[in-house]
């Protein structure tokens, strides 16, 4: 109850600063990550899922080639930001964007002018339930480049291999590319998710709680793929998982009943967080 | 005792509860068994059907044969040798006539009138008519022939008669009287060895009828219309395929034994394949269910043409694409299709439906399709079309269950891999949903080949075979169906005759197809289930 009316005044303290949160002001941008560039920005963002808001005046910046981590408590907004960065939440009835802009590249994704099907070729993403189509392993690597167009068998082959690899699946794969992808093991078709995901070669990759199902070995093995995949993509994860947080991402951002509490360098964030909610969260004393 | 009172009323709630009982059985097992006997009377009712019908089905094979053997020791397969030129002769004749019809359109589009058209048409004229005479001979030989074979049945069945009125009498106990009737035995082979005198004769016609078609193949007039004249070197060809027929139809009629045995299982298959049903005839029934196949299998095939497209093609839209509204109001409103009385359908068919196609079709500026004007009004594709609208409703509701059915997870991975929807739907959504839908397709065949009400109303009713010839025109012919025939004959059988036995073999075969088509669609869902799940 404290808390709440604790967050209550926060977000009036907020609106009355037109968004300046005090922490959320000079997110992303600290330390080491001053020098990298900024790839999505929003800007005060709200969203409503018909009358009810679930985001309220979200400001961030996501740096470009780093993993940050989404963390907070179920319903807090993360997914629903998450999903708003390559407008999936289109798909739901009565969702909209009220108010702030999200810019990639400096572009609002929002414009009425902007085309949702190459953003999403831009933007990937990984499902929390891995989804792979009922289709051979190959296929479903294939898929997204069949649909562009592209046909050509040595291209396809050469695309499939290097997807398999960068998502560190080929040797567990290589033997039967053409056998149903739902014979693969949770993690295995996680994996495979991803690499349908890098195939089509977006620049940013979201990955929505991807190790929520996966035992603690497939977990593992995600993450050390999240990590090399970092040198070439900018990654976006949400999780639950603080530890989870911790390992793999360089920045994380703390998200409270839509709003978003505090967002900063990882190491800072789990050592000397600057909010007390923060700090009650990652230590486990409430929620 | 606070303690021990406690005790005491715990064990009078779980011991001596005062629950009502029938018969020994509380409340849960009154329920349990009333269920259990529903699916008892459901299951015993349905097994009481199928082994009626093939109780009454099954006799059809002795007295088929019996049918069968008689056509044969009668003479009768003798005489329909001839019977059979006869009818192709007629054919030929009527092609003279369309030869006519053809010629005399094209003059009149050129303007002449009636007295010039009647000039030119003159050598024509003459030529039919000369060739109308060619089968008088085989005509007036196969008039007196036709007399013998059922001289010698109507014989039979009084020496049947008689025979089965001794039995009676035997086992009422009446020896005398049973003695006193005199039941004949009809020596079949003595009986038709007057047909086989007939030969000489027959050849003699023939001999006369292949001279008269040579003598008349160069007699026929040149046409101006390129139809008739298309016509003609079909009935050149025709005519000369006849006469090329007559020493093999010699040779039977040589050879033919009205001893020689038929085999047990062309009681079968002369059923299966035969290709004509004749029943009620002075002369011979025939049982063959290709015609009533055809029918019901060209009739549902052009159903199914024009159903899947709208039944499955509404299901997508309305799951994949149509706004919430739209879906409220469209999936009622398809559905509501299924609520209209088949005999009402067939109603609007015929009166709205037939009259409105063949209007259409009799319009000038349509006449340049091949196989327009049409000219009966009730035809398969009258019978296709509402049998289409019937089964619109069950492939929608099935297949918009299966496309239903396909994880939103796949929609979703594959918007976020930027496919657009129509490439979601096609690579994805109906891929994944294929079998479900295959499913609702086999469904809504099973339901249009068993309709009766429309086809009976809708189709026109002809018993044959449709020309195929005519390409995509055979759809526009009158045909009869499985079904519609069963309803039709069934009110003016006689109870235990062979025609009777004989729709009980045509619902004995409807009842595999349906039983065919229900297994192949349960079989694909439940592949479909396990690969979803």
């Amino acid at each position: 109850m404290e808390i709440q009316e604790a967050i209550m005044n926060y977000s009036k303290e907020a609106g009355s600063q037109h968004g300046q949160e005090p922490s959320g002001q000079n997110a992303g941008v600290t330390g080491d990550d001053r020098e990298a560039r900024i790839l999505i920005r929003c800007d005060k963002v709200n969203f409503f899922y018909g009358q009810s808001q679930a985001l309220h005046g979200i400001s961030l910046e996501i740096p470009e080639k780093q993993v940050t981590a989404f963390i907070g408590p179920s319903g807090c907004g993360k997914s629903t930001l998450l999903r708003c960065f390559n407008r999936m939440n289109d798909l739901i009835d009565d969702a909209k964007v009220g108010g702030g802009t999200i810019k990639i590249h400096g572009v609002d994704i929002y414009d009425p002018k902007v085309d949702v099907i190459e953003l999403r070729k831009r933007v990937g993403m990984v499902f929390q339930k891995s989804n792979p189509f009922p289709k051979s392993i190959y296929e479903n690597i294939c898929f997204g480049l069949r649909i562009a167009g592209m046909n050509d068998k040595s291209v396809l082959d050469e695309v499939v291999e290097k997807s398999l690899r960068g998502a560190a699946l080929w040797e567990e794969v290589k033997d039967r590319l053409h056998d149903s992808a739902l014979g693969l093991s949770g993690g295995q078709q996680q994996r495979l998710c991803i690499a349908r995901a890098i195939a089509v070669r977006p620049e940013i990759i979201l990955m929505d709680e991807p190790c929520s199902a996966l035992d603690p070995i497939a977990t593992a093995k995600v993450e050390e793929l999240i990590h090399e995949l970092k040198k070439e993509y900018t990654i976006v994860i949400v999780t639950h998982n603080m530890q989870q947080a911790g390992r793999c991402s360089d920045l994380t951002a703390f998200f409270y009943l839509g709003h978003l509490i505090e967002m900063d360098v990882t190491e800072k964030i789990f050592t000397n967080p600057k909010e007390k909610q923060t700090e009650d969260y990652i230590t486990g004393r409430f929620g | 005792m606070n303690a021990a009172s406690k005790q005491q009323s715990i064990e009078d709630a779980l011991l001596k509860s005062k629950k009502f009982r029938l018969f020994g059985l509380n409340a849960d097992d009154i329920i349990k068994h009333f269920f259990a006997g529903n699916a008892t009377i459901a299951i015993v009712v349905l097994a009481l059907i199928t082994v009626f019908l093939f109780r009454e089905g099954i006799e059809f094979f002795p007295k088929h044969y019996e049918s069968l053997r008689l056509y044969r020791w009668a003479g009768m397969e003798f005489v329909d040798y001839l019977k059979h030129e006869s009818t192709d002769l007629s054919a030929l004749n009527r092609m003279t006539n369309l030869m006519k019809r053809q010629e005399s359109e094209v003059l009149r589009m050129k303007g002449l009138s009636q007295a010039q058209i009647a000039e030119r048409l003159a050598p024509l004229d003459a030529f039919a008519a000369k060739f109308s005479e060619v089968p008088d001979g085989l005509n007036g030989l196969v008039a007196d022939l036709t007399e013998i074979p059922v001289g010698i049945l109507d014989r039979h069945k009084m020496c049947v008669n008689a025979q089965s009125h001794k039995t009676l009498l035997i086992r009422m106990g009446k020896i005398a009287e049973a003695n006193a009737v005199k039941v004949d035995v009809i020596d079949f082979g003595k009986e038709t060895a007057i047909l086989k005198t007939f030969l000489p004769q027959c050849t003699e016609i023939h001999a006369k009828i292949k001279q008269d078609i040579v003598g008349l193949m160069s007699a026929i007039p040149d046409f101006e219309s390129a139809e008739a004249r298309a016509t003609s070197l079909l009935f050149k060809k025709l005519a000369l395929k006849f006469t090329d027929g007559i020493p093999v139809t010699e040779k039977k009629m040589a050879e033919w034994n009205p001893g020689e045995p038929i085999h047990f299982y062309r009681a079968l298959t002369d059923f299966i394949f035969g290709s004509r049903w004749v029943t009620q005839s002075f002369w011979y029934d025939f049982y063959g269910v290709v015609p009533l196949f055809v029918g019901s299998f060209m009739i549902s095939l052009l159903a199914m043409i024009l159903a899947v497209p709208f039944g499955v093609g509404a299901a997508i839209y309305v799951n994949q694409m149509a706004s919430k509204c739209e879906q409220n109001m469209i999936k009622p409103y398809i559905e509501f299709i299924s609520a209209i009385p088949s005999v009402v359908l067939g109603f609007f068919g015929i009166a709205i439906l037939g009259e409105s196609v063949r209007w259409l079709t009799q319009q000038s500026c349509l006449s340049w399709v091949p196989f327009f004007p049409i000219s009966e009004r009730l035809n398969i594709f009258t019978a296709g079309c509402l049998l289409a609208l019937m089964a619109v409703p069950t492939i929608f509701s099935l297949a918009e269950d299966a496309i239903n059915n396909v994880p939103k997870a796949y929609k979703e991975a594959s918007l976020a891999l930027g496919a657009n929807k129509l490439q979601t739907v096609v690579r994805i959504i109906v891929p994944t949903a294929l079998s479900g839908i295959v499913a609702a397709v086999l469904l809504g065949f099973g339901r249009v080949i068993g309709e009766t009400m429309v086809v009976l109303l809708v189709a026109g009713n002809r018993i044959s075979i449709p020309d195929f010839t005519a390409g995509i025109g055979v759809f526009f012919q009158p045909a009869h169906t499985m079904t519609g025939l069963i309803a039709q004959e069934m009110g003016e059988v006689v109870r235990g005759s062979l025609q009777y036995r004989a729709l009980f073999m045509v619902g004995i075969l409807l009842f595999f197809i349906s039983l065919f088509i229900n297994y192949m669609a349960q079989k694909i869902v439940t592949k479909y289930r396990i690969s979803a799940g």
